[in-house]
């Protein structure tokens, strides 16, 4: 019964997110203006009219910048979650695995790796990578890859010791069946939940960036640069800044719900699970 | 305790947690004098207008965005490249002559002078004339500071042409290496304050004769000014002075509405609307500190004057001027603006984006693969522009630059880099470097040209030369009649606009905003006189 609610729960939390990646995979067919298109004429018209979210400080069309920007934002976001989590769980399973000096080398360059504050961190490696969308993402990679590491390190360590690993090493399976046929099925929940519930914080990690001037560049359109290039008018012309900081508000919301809502159909026994479950204990009589 | 009570409570302490937070957000905050001040949410921050009077002592803090080392002024030692500005803006260093908001030369430390003959000058040093130390101004120490600035400024040697000076009780006599029509003009740039050479450079901080003192300097953060006890012009009112390095005009802004500084510089125009009411006030003045786009003729593609020629049709300049800075500002044609006499008369390309087009196809710049961007030989039409932010209607420019270029098939990759002065020094890194620069403080036409324009310039970034503009320096070096120099610099503006070596944009209106019970602090058509005697904090 709890599975099934889980279920529709997550089905629920997957239609807003839906909304976000097919308006991020349309935004050439939904913007109703060129995002990059300066009208100096109607600058900082409020929203309404022509302009659903009113223009900026160029004169360019708010909304179809919101929508324009949903493209990179997003697609970055996703693009920087895989590639941490491809890049953290073959470093931790290959180290949960092989054991020996080989899982002590790989933890300990994780413990350098987490040694520094990581948005300074992400901060100089973007820098010095030039900025950029791209720049972005390699850094927020490379600060964030330890973490996959170590929970998939933990689940392979778990795993390894069960006795189907044990039957399926002595039926002849070679080192990389066993991960690929046995371990990595076994410890992809986790690892989907982590990255799911990510998926937010690097959203927001990224366009920390670039509102520090590390991420899109101009004209590029992206949440964050558009939050920094509005942030002198937030006084006296605030839809500026509002209208991306929603944007980045409710999609963080969508995947952070959407990652609640996995992590509980995924494990019912986990922290939500099993709160739900006392707290509706304690109610009978 | 029954449950509904348990609920009641929790809701209660929920409902007090959030209110001691939002009255903490919004509660009062300390002034830069230390007195609360109440909150200043909404428009003005208002009542943060009286801080700065403690037990019968003024203090002043001044925000800045220019302050730093970014702008070449890492210190107040007017002899370190552009510190002379921050040595003389906040009333630290004196110069010889002064001008006047006409910009004319009037005495300042000195008394007056007598041209001798073509190459010899004599100066009288005002009696009476103090450094904040204490020691009288005589002309050996007027001496002593100009020989160190000429032995050691970039500039100075080349601008003044001192070849003697001799020091006589008050009378400086000195003599030029040639004819030196501006040597007054030039001892009225900042670098040519008055310092005390004995007492030396404490870490970028030098003793000059001006109504502060300079207690503590730390670069890109503040500078601590006292009264100068000794001043010689007059009583000074305001006893301390911070200069607070605040190079991000947003910053400026929510400094000055908390009441953290009394009064900004360099504060975005956007911010203007919200300190137009009583408790602030605004000083405006038209200066000749132009927004302009240098040509790096070293770079490959602006090798080609058809491109150049497209740049500066292609720069909607009425537009940047209009809603980008708001009004601020001013349409530049030439390297001055048009309240000077040599401002006139000059004609630059202007805007029209279909002439620029034309001019493109014309020299074989087509669109061949049809993504808006246009190519020749292969290569794509793409300019590499430099700027840097701390002029906030320098990025400005660059956005606007590159939606209007694109429009004829120019792509621009923008870089606005903190760090412009290593970058700019490396001509392969760039094609056009957009810059602010006061191209006539010193009232003569010369300064641009000299520091721009000739093959010795140190800001001809680009590697521009003309011969005919070498020409005209020559010429202009030696006509001492006003009128002459300024049919030279009209020449000389016109060529520079002709080859398309730079673009000019605007210049600057500019402001300083200060709370209305500051008085005394206005600004200057030059730019650099802001701290004076005249500083006033009137009382709650």
């Amino acid at each position: 019964m709890r599975r099934k609610k889980n279920l529709v729960r997550l089905i629920l939390t997957l239609i807003p997110v839906t909304l976000f990646l097919l308006s991020a995979m349309l935004a050439p067919y939904l913007c109703p203006f060129d995002p990059d298109a300066q009208d100096l004429a109607s600058s900082l018209l409020p929203p309404g009219g022509r302009h659903l979210l009113g223009t900026d400080l160029y004169g360019r069309d708010l909304f179809s910048r919101v929508i324009a920007g949903g493209r990179i934002s997003i697609l970055s976001t996703l693009v920087l979650v895989g590639i941490t989590a491809l890049a953290g769980t073959a470093a931790g399973v290959l180290s949960g695995f092989m054991g020996g000096w080989i899982d002590a080398l790989i933890m300990r360059i994780s413990d350098l790796f987490l040694a520094f504050p990581g948005l300074v961190f992400a901060m100089a490696l973007a820098a010095v990578l030039h900025g950029g969308v791209w720049g972005a993402v390699v850094s927020l990679a490379l600060v964030n890859w330890p973490k996959y590491a170590r929970v998939a390190r933990s689940e392979t360590l778990t795993v390894r010791k069960q006795t189907y690993i044990e039957a399926a090493r002595l039926s002849g399976d070679s080192s990389l069946q066993l991960i690929f046929r046995h371990i990595l099925p076994n410890i992809a929940g986790p690892l989907l939940v982590t990255a799911t519930l990510d998926i937010g914080t690097m959203m927001m990690e990224l366009a920390g960036l670039a509102f520090l001037g590390l991420g899109a560049q101009p004209p590029a359109s992206e949440w964050g640069n558009m939050m920094s290039d509005g942030r002198s008018l937030l006084q006296t012309y605030p839809w500026i800044v509002l209208a991306p900081g929603f944007a980045i508000f409710l999609t963080v919301a969508a995947f952070n719900l959407m990652g609640d809502a996995l992590r509980d159909y995924l494990d019912p026994t986990s922290v939500t699970g099993k709160r739900r479950g006392r707290r509706r204990k304690g109610r009978r009589p | 305790m029954n449950k509904w009570n348990k609920k009641m409570v929790k809701k209660l302490l929920a409902a007090l947690l959030a209110g001691g937070l939002v009255l903490t957000g919004c509660g009062s905050q300390e002034s830069s004098s230390g007195n609360p001040i109440p909150s200043a949410a909404g428009t003005s921050g208002a009542e943060a207008a009286s801080p700065t009077v403690q037990k019968g002592e003024k203090t002043f803090v001044f925000g800045d965005t220019t302050f730093n080392s970014e702008n070449e002024e890492a210190n107040i030692n007017p002899h370190d490249t552009y510190c002379g500005w921050a040595a003389i803006r906040y009333g630290v260093g004196e110069t010889l002559f002064r001008f006047t908001d006409q910009m004319e030369l009037e005495p300042w430390i000195a008394s007056g002078y007598d041209q001798v003959d073509d190459k010899t000058w004599k100066i009288q040093i005002k009696d009476g004339v103090t450094f904040s130390n204490g020691k009288a101004v005589d002309a050996a120490a007027v001496k002593a500071c100009l020989e160190d600035l000429v032995s050691v400024h970039e500039r100075a040697a080349g601008d003044l042409k001192i070849s003697s000076m001799e020091a006589d009780g008050q009378t400086l006599t000195v003599k030029t290496a040639e004819q030196n029509p501006t040597l007054l003009n030039y001892l009225s740039d900042p670098y040519g304050c008055i310092i005390d050479m004995e007492a030396g450079n404490q870490n970028g901080i030098v003793i000059g004769t001006g109504p502060f003192a300079a207690e503590d300097l730390v670069t890109d953060d503040h500078l601590t000014l006292k009264k100068n006890k000794h001043y010689w012009n007059g009583e000074v009112k305001v006893d301390h002075v911070k200069v607070r390095t605040i190079s991000d005009g947003d910053t400026l802004a929510l400094a000055l509405q908390s009441g953290e500084i009394d009064a900004a510089y360099g504060m975005a125009y956007a911010s203007y609307p919200l300190f137009k009411n009583d408790y602030y006030a605004f000083s405006t003045i038209t200066t000749s500190r132009a927004f302009y786009a240098q040509m790096n003729e070293q770079s490959g593609i602006l090798k080609d004057d058809a491109v150049r020629k497209a740049l500066a049709m292609g720069i909607g300049k009425e537009d940047f001027v209009r809603t980008l800075l708001r009004g601020y500002g001013e349409v530049a044609n030439g390297a001055f603006p048009e309240s000077f006499s040599f401002g006139r008369d000059v004609k630059a390309e202007p805007y029209d984006p279909e002439g620029a087009a034309k001019v493109l196809e014309e020299d074989g710049w087509i669109d061949t693969d049809g993504d808006g961007i246009r190519e020749k030989d292969g290569q794509r039409l793409v300019i590499r522009w430099l700027t840097y932010p701390s002029r906030q209607e320098l990025p400005l420019l660059a956005e606007a630059s590159q939606a209007s270029l694109k429009k004829i098939g120019i792509e621009v990759k923008v870089n606005v880099a903190a760090d412009h002065n290593t970058l700019v020094a490396d001509p392969s890194v760039w094609d056009v470097y957009a810059a602010a620069f006061v191209t006539c403080p010193t009232g003569d036409p010369l300064y641009f040209f000299s520091t721009h324009c000739l093959d010795s310039s140190a800001k001809n970034r680009g590697g521009y030369h003309s011969d005919r503009i070498e020409e005209l320096a020559r010429q202009m070096d030696a006509a001492f009649d006003p009128k002459e120099r300024g049919t030279i610099a009209r020449q000389m503006q016109q060529q520079i606009l002709d080859d398309h070596a730079f673009v000019f944009c605007s210049f600057l209106k500019m402001s300083i905003v200060r709370k209305a019970s500051v008085t005394g602090l206005d600004a200057h058509a030059c730019d650099y006189y802001e701290l004076t005697k005249d500083l006033d904090i009137e009382a709650a």
